[in-house]
């Protein structure tokens, strides 16, 4: 028998030569494995999110009292934290002096007057002599300085922030082959005069675009009550259903900005005058009413005779809408103890401040727990790709939000646009669609895919090598053996 | 930042110079050689001194829009994605051009056809515009018009001229058009077309659009067609067409029609905001007829004003004698008669033949165009005109192609047709069909998929043009079971081979005694 | 047996006979005789419309090389009769190669075996079918054999231009470039009885290594002056990489990828990829003594497991087979082999009519005749390098056998 060991393709050499190019090409092959399955996931800054979502943001406000007794404002102050929880988020600074007349911006100025409150810019005129009048001074700095406190209810209707806004304005005719309807009005003007002061005060908080309709036959989902008086009457139940999605193209949805919605209702004829019912079941005087976070609605009920009068009309309707238009967007009314001196129904600074820090204590507060949210959800689901846009939406808005803090103490402004900028981030961040893109595909079914391969192919390459390795150590052993016995 | 968005607010607040509306609004009955009545509804809206949403101006708010009869809801779309020429039809069923001649409305295609023309320059890409209007126009209409993707863009450079004029030279426009033939019209999407009506479908004549009858109409289909000129500003079409058959209500063979008897509706009320408002009956020519109520007549066209004339109206024609069948061979309406059909049994090729009929006594010359998706796969070296059974060598001229892309791309075939004077043309041209991955398959897989209609476009009369049936192609499908079966064996018999060559490869020989 | 003087001919008119006939245009556009990168149509369209000044490699189907589209555009005209005579010409052409290879193996200048390799070539039904169908995988086998001739005779530059021309044709072929390399460095001669280490230093393949990248950079850049851009490149070379038509083939990707979860897909078109490559150092390594063997072995190796494979593929190797007559004694199962082919050769056309023209098969039917057909191939391949190996240890006693512990 030949000695087949004389072979040269049999020896060890060859044949370890022979799996390690096995091996070689499957470990050059990893990176390609690696790069072919790999979900795209880069890591975020989830310590540093972790680390300003526990700050808290304390806007401060300086309040200068004039007076020559300088034990007045620590009493004052004192009045002030107790009256409302509100203040907390506030670090409140009162000081007194004899005029208040070298001020900073934002300071405001509590100065004595006569008669009822008077505000003048950032200044209020209030009768104080003495402590009997500091907790009347501090309801009063109160109601206009952290006014969303006292009414809760009232916080439903402010529609959610969002940089830009829709208006629109439909004039709605129940059905104009009834007659006595309005077929044309002159919104632009009316617009002009009535929403577009509100809108430049409001620059800084929110873009606008506007957009009008006219629509002629608009019916209702419903049939209102017939009274007693031959007039028709809506129940609260018949306000929540008023609007009739189905039947009013109010809007379409080509853009993704919010829209608040202000309808100008004009009933058919033949059910006419409508009248909006308050709880009793009697006619209210009001002809007008808010749909919270949605818009408002006017009734205009058209008389027979002056059906000329477009103008008239027009100037209720909107002066109707600019006070919902106002309340939507949440500037706060002045409270009705203080007398509005002001010719116009212009929006006072003290309203603008605390809409300014009231938006800014929602934004900081929605992107810190967006930020968290989007931090958990990652964490959450391990096949969720996470893009480069989302990393930089995510490092950006993190950015904004530590210049929010930085600002804090100087402008409340600059505060709010950084809270605003970084919720926008945020949530740009959340709801970016590539998050979306990989199917969830259980661990179960990977498997499956790899086994049939994997199980059959590498298994006896794995066998070979370290059968390869344990023979190598014998020889290597027996070498040393054979070595130490000669 | 802050400054440009105060200045655009200012810029609102100057009241722009009022855009002057109208509507008008016009129904058009026509009686058709085989018996039946086409009635064309054609609402127009226009919105004079204004001009499309330079795209330029996209990334910017923009300007207030107040609308009165214009719909606000297309007035949104069409300036969120800077529009400057749109055409959406939704038709269901085969425009017969032979028996019917040319429809009024042009797009007859099968299912729903989109194009628009848009300027370019804008912030956002072309074609990201057109899948936001895609999308934006399918929930408006409630039409699957999203899945108009890539698959089926085409962007054909000579069937589709603008309509209307397309804004400012200096910016280049382009054209995206694609057509579902898959679609099917029905009331879920004429309810949003009645809402972008001032009067909807309460008054006036869009009071008499009917969807029990005209859903139950042997042709029917809807349009919104947006153009913009200089003098009319832009202007917004909408409009209905329908083939209704009066011999199927009729017990007595009699082609008597009526607004009742057609539409189950009469007009009542005059739409108040309707600048015009009329409906037009074409005179047959031969036959005695009687027209109720008295029209007024202007050469072959009876009219009726309904604002002026007594409601509520009902329109009728009444024939002196009844219809005779048979019809005897129909007197082709059209100089082309064109039929498209797709040969061949096999799954994975088959044969694309157009047969054209030219009636006239002259050449007629002719773009044709097909847009394919890439499922099917042209074989240009084969394609071949014959007349007589002849080859000819100048038919075809002037071809562009634009190949498909393997998973995205549609292919776009144009050519330029020399169709000699009464003859028929017989092109073929050799295509495969491709093989899909199983995921790209429909859910309804053995169904088939269906093709664009191809466009025939006589360069006489301008403006014409003529849709093709569409097709349904038979694709070879995988088993739709098989993943983890193919996985297994196709990776067990790949393992036993190499891990045989590589135990081959690495194990000794030895020589064992058989004892 | 007669002479190749008499038989070489007479193959060859009776090839072309068949080739003139009308049998072609029935296997024109059958599936395992060509595939979506080797079909004469395809080349047909291609060339239709680079005539028409039509960018073809900016999308569309066509996947051939551009050095064949200028080949077929501009010299040589593509009408059916001219091209049924020029691929038989081609196919003779290889068979001569094969003929020329065994002669130089064998070290003599005529054998009485001529006739019979020459017939093995060109009655082959796997290549003379292919041929029929004008696919283009009977010009990239010839081309193939040619290289191996070449570098049988030591014609360096030749065959590493033929080899240069294979790869623009087809970019798989690149895993025979080892042991080509080697064939050029060492002899043809059968080496397989008496194995002995390679002893030629392996630092003699550098300069062919430049000397063959040298000709693939100057024809890619050819071709991409043909083609205008550089767009042909993912378009036929990254159609072998990522599988982008499905058309059915004999081979085992395409059903794979068309059942293969979207998720996955560049995982396993990445693992088939590198698959084909892993042969290439084992098998150089284990046939070091005898080049010619391992490319031998590695072309069955493409026949089974390439991308997109026509039967040519493994018909080369089949062919092929007969240079190597001294291991036909040591072959395990040849009938096994034979009868797996004869029976893949008849189940993929009836399952191929049956799923796609009669309508009343399914995929599956065709696909498990494409299993059957790589057993068929791996059987052949597996034998084939048993009897590479036993050989060497050379005839045993009746009551002992040779096994793998």
């Amino acid at each position: 028998m030949p000695p087949l060991r004389d072979l040269f393709f049999q020896r060890d050499a060859i044949r370890r030569s022979v799996i390690a190019s096995y091996w070689l090409a499957i470990i050059l092959a990893l990176p390609l494995w690696w790069n072919t399955t790999t979900i795209y996931r880069l890591s975020l800054p989830s310590s540093r999110v972790e680390a300003i979502a526990r700050n808290k943001l304390l806007l401060p406000i300086s309040i200068c009292l004039v007076t020559n007794d300088h034990s007045l404002p620590g009493k004052l102050h004192h009045h002030l934290v107790r009256s409302t929880d509100y203040w907390k988020v506030l670090d409140v600074h009162i000081f007194g002096d004899l005029d208040c007349s070298s001020l900073g911006e934002g300071v405001y100025r509590v100065a004595p007057g006569i008669g009822l409150p008077d505000l003048h810019g950032r200044t209020l005129l209030f009768p104080y002599q003495d402590e009997e009048t500091l907790p009347a001074l501090a309801d009063a700095l109160s109601s206009l300085i952290v006014p969303y406190s006292s009414l809760p209810d009232r916080e439903h209707r402010v529609a959610q922030y969002s940089p830009r806004y829709r208006l629109a304005f439909s004039l709605l005719n129940e059905d104009a082959s009834a007659g006595n309807v309005i077929l044309n009005w002159d919104v632009k003007t009316a617009i002009h005069r009535h929403i577009t002061p509100i809108l430049r005060s409001l620059s800084m908080f929110h873009n606008f675009t506007i957009e009008s309709q006219v629509q002629f036959y608009a019916p209702l989902a419903f049939s209102p009550q017939l009274l007693e008086d031959g007039s028709y009457g809506l129940t609260h139940e018949n306000l929540m259903v008023f609007i009739n999605s189905a039947e009013w193209t109010l809007s379409s949805s080509a853009s993704n900005d919010p829209v608040l919605h202000f309808i100008l209702f004009v009933p058919s004829a033949d059910r006419k005058p409508l009248r909006i019912l308050d709880a009793d079941g009697n006619p209210s005087t009001s002809n007008s009413f808010l749909l919270p976070q949605w818009g408002g609605i006017v009734l205009h009920n058209p008389s027979n005779f002056d059906e000329s009068n477009d103008a008239s009309i027009l100037q209720a309707s909107f002066s109707a809408f600019s006070h919902q238009l106002l309340s939507l967007l949440g500037i706060p009314q002045l409270p009705s103890g203080i007398r509005d001196t002001a010719s116009d129904s212009s929006i006072r600074e003290w309203q603008l401040d605390a809409l300014l820090r009231r938006r800014t204590l929602e934004n900081a507060k929605g992107s810190q727990d967006t930020l968290k949210s989007i931090i958990k959800l990652v964490d959450q689901i391990e096949n969720m790709p996470v893009g480069q846009d989302v990393k930089g939406d995510v490092e950006d808005a993190l950015e904004e939000l530590t210049k929010m803090y930085g600002s804090a103490t100087s402008s409340l402004q600059q505060t709010f646009r950084h809270s605003a900028l970084a919720l926008g981030l945020a949530s740009r961040a959340f709801f970016n669609p590539g998050m979306l893109a990989l199917l969830y595909f259980p661990a179960e079914h990977k498997y499956a895919v790899y086994t049939p391969l994997f199980a059959s192919a590498v298994i006896p390459l794995f066998v070979a090598a370290l059968r390869e390795l344990k023979a190598w150590r014998l020889q290597r052993k027996a070498a040393a053996a054979t070595g130490v016995q000669n | 930042m802050w400054n440009i968005r105060y200045f655009l607010l200012v810029g609102l607040c100057v009241p722009t110079l009022a855009a002057i509306e109208s509507f008008f609004e016009e129904l058009s009955l026509r009686n058709l050689n085989d018996g039946k009545v086409a009635s064309r509804f054609s609402f127009t809206t226009r919105l004079e001194g204004v001009s499309p949403r330079d795209p330029r101006t996209l990334g910017f708010d923009d300007e207030a829009q107040h609308y009165r009869v214009f719909p606000l809801a297309l007035g949104q779309i069409l300036r969120e994605y800077g529009v400057s020429e749109l055409h959406l039809t939704l038709n269901a069923g085969r425009w017969d051009y032979d028996r019917w001649g040319y429809p009024e409305e042009k797009g007859v295609g099968t299912g729903a056809e989109l194009w628009a023309w848009m300027g370019d320059g804008a912030p956002m890409s072309i074609d990201n515009r057109w899948k936001g209007l895609r999308n934006a126009l399918a929930g408006l209409f409630c039409a699957s018009l999203g899945s108009m993707d890539e698959l089926r863009t085409t962007a054909p450079s000579q069937a589709f001229p603008p309509e209307g004029r397309l804004p400012s030279v200096d910016l280049p426009h382009q054209l995206r058009h694609a057509s579902l033939p898959s679609e099917h019209v029905c009331t879920e999407n004429l309810t949003p077309f009645l809402k972008l009506l001032p009067c909807k479908s309460l008054s006036g004549i869009a009071s008499l659009l009917n969807p029990h009858r005209l859903f139950d109409a042997d042709w029917h289909g809807m349009g919104v067609h947006v153009l913009w000129g200089e003098e009319e500003g832009v202007e917004v079409r909408l409009a209905f067409q329908s083939v209704m058959d009066p011999l199927r209500y009729s017990l007595s063979m009699s082609r008597d029609w009526s607004f009742q008897s057609l539409f189950s509706r009469v007009i009542n009320k005059t739409c108040p905001v309707a600048v015009s408002s009329r409906v037009t009956v074409a005179l047959p020519q031969q036959d005695a007829i009687e027209i109720k109520p008295n029209p007024s007549i202007e050469g072959e066209a009876a009219f009726f004003d309904v604002a002026t004339v007594a409601k509520p109206l009902n329109v009728g024609m009444h024939w002196q004698h009844n219809f005779q069948y048979p019809l005897g061979e129909p007197i082709p309406l059209t100089p082309l008669s064109v039929q498209r059909t797709l040969k061949g049994s096999s799954q994975d090729r088959g044969q694309l033949s157009l047969v054209i009929i030219n009636h006239e006594t002259t050449t007629v010359y002719a773009r044709y165009l097909e847009t394919m998706p890439w499922l099917v796969q042209f074989h240009l070296h084969t394609l071949q005109a014959q007349v007589k059974g002849i080859t000819s060598g100048n038919i075809i001229s002037n071809f562009t192609y634009v190949p498909a892309v393997p998973h995205s791309r549609p292919t776009t075939f144009e050519a330029m047709l020399s169709l000699p004077p009464r003859s028929t043309i017989h092109l073929t041209m050799d295509v495969t069909k491709a093989f899909l991955r199983y995921t790209e398959h429909q859910p309804d897989a053995q169904r088939g998929w269906d093709l664009p209609p191809a466009v025939i476009t006589p360069v006489e009369p301008l403006n014409s043009r003529m849709y093709t049936a569409g097709l349904l192609v038979d694709l070879a499908t995988p088993d739709f079971s098989m993943p983890y079966n193919v996985i297994i064996f196709t990776c067990s018999l790949m393992a036993f081979i190499f891990g045989s060559i590589f135990n081959l490869l690495t194990r000794k020989f030895v020589v064992v005694r058989l004892d | 047996m007669p002479s190749l003087n008499v038989a070489f001919p007479a193959l060859v008119v009776a090839r072309l006979f068949v080739a003139l006939s009308s049998l072609p245009d029935v296997l024109k556009h059958n599936h395992q005789l060509s595939s979506p990168l080797t079909s004469f149509s395809q080349l047909q369209e291609g060339i239709y419309l680079f005539n028409h000044d039509i960018d073809i490699y900016s999308g569309g189907t066509f996947r051939h090389s551009p050095l064949l589209l200028a080949t077929f555009a501009t010299i040589i005209p593509t009408s059916h009769t001219l091209s049924s005579i020029l691929w038989t010409l081609c196919d003779a052409a290889g068979a001569w190669a094969l003929v020329k290879i065994w002669r130089a193996r064998q070290n003599v200048a005529s054998t009485p075996r001529d006739s019979l390799i020459a017939a093995s070539y060109l009655l082959n039904p796997y290549i003379f079918m292919s041929t029929l169908a004008l696919s283009t995988s009977s010009l990239e086998n010839t081309l193939t054999l040619f290289s191996i001739m070449f570098a049988c005779h030591g014609n360096i530059s030749a065959a590493l231009l033929a080899f240069a021309f294979l790869i623009q044709l087809s970019l798989s072929s690149i895993v025979i470039l080892t042991p080509l390399l080697l064939l050029l460095i060492t002899n043809p001669l059968s080496h397989l009885a008496s194995p002995r280490p390679i002893l030629v230093s392996l630092r003699k393949t550098i300069p062919l290594l430049g000397e063959i990248t040298a000709y693939t950079l100057i024809l890619s850049l050819v071709s991409t002056l043909v083609a205008g851009s550089w767009a042909w490149i993912p378009q036929t070379w990254g159609a072998t990489l990522t599988l982008p038509d499905l058309t059915p083939n004999p081979g085992m990707w395409w059903y794979f990828f068309t059942e293969m979860f979207d998720h996955f897909r560049p995982f396993f078109l990445m693992v088939f990829s590198i698959h084909l490559l892993i042969y290439i150092a084992p098998v150089c390594i284990k046939f070091q003594h005898d080049s010619l063997y391992a490319t031998f072995i590695l072309l069955g190796v493409l026949g089974t497991f390439k991308a997109y494979p026509t039967s040519s593929d493994p018909g080369l190797f089949l062919s092929m087979i007969s240079l190597f007559p001294e291991t036909y004694p040591y072959f395990r199962h040849p009938i096994v082999t034979t009868l797996l082919h004869l029976h893949a050769s008849l189940l993929l056309p009836l399952f191929h009519h049956l799923w796609l023209v009669q309508g009343t098969g399914n995929a599956n039917f065709f696909y498990a005749s494409t299993l059957v057909f790589a057993c068929a191939n791996g059987a052949a391949l597996i034998d084939c390098i048993w009897a590479g190996l036993r050989i060497a240890i050379g005839k045993q006693h009746e009551n002992s056998a040779v096994v793998q512990e």
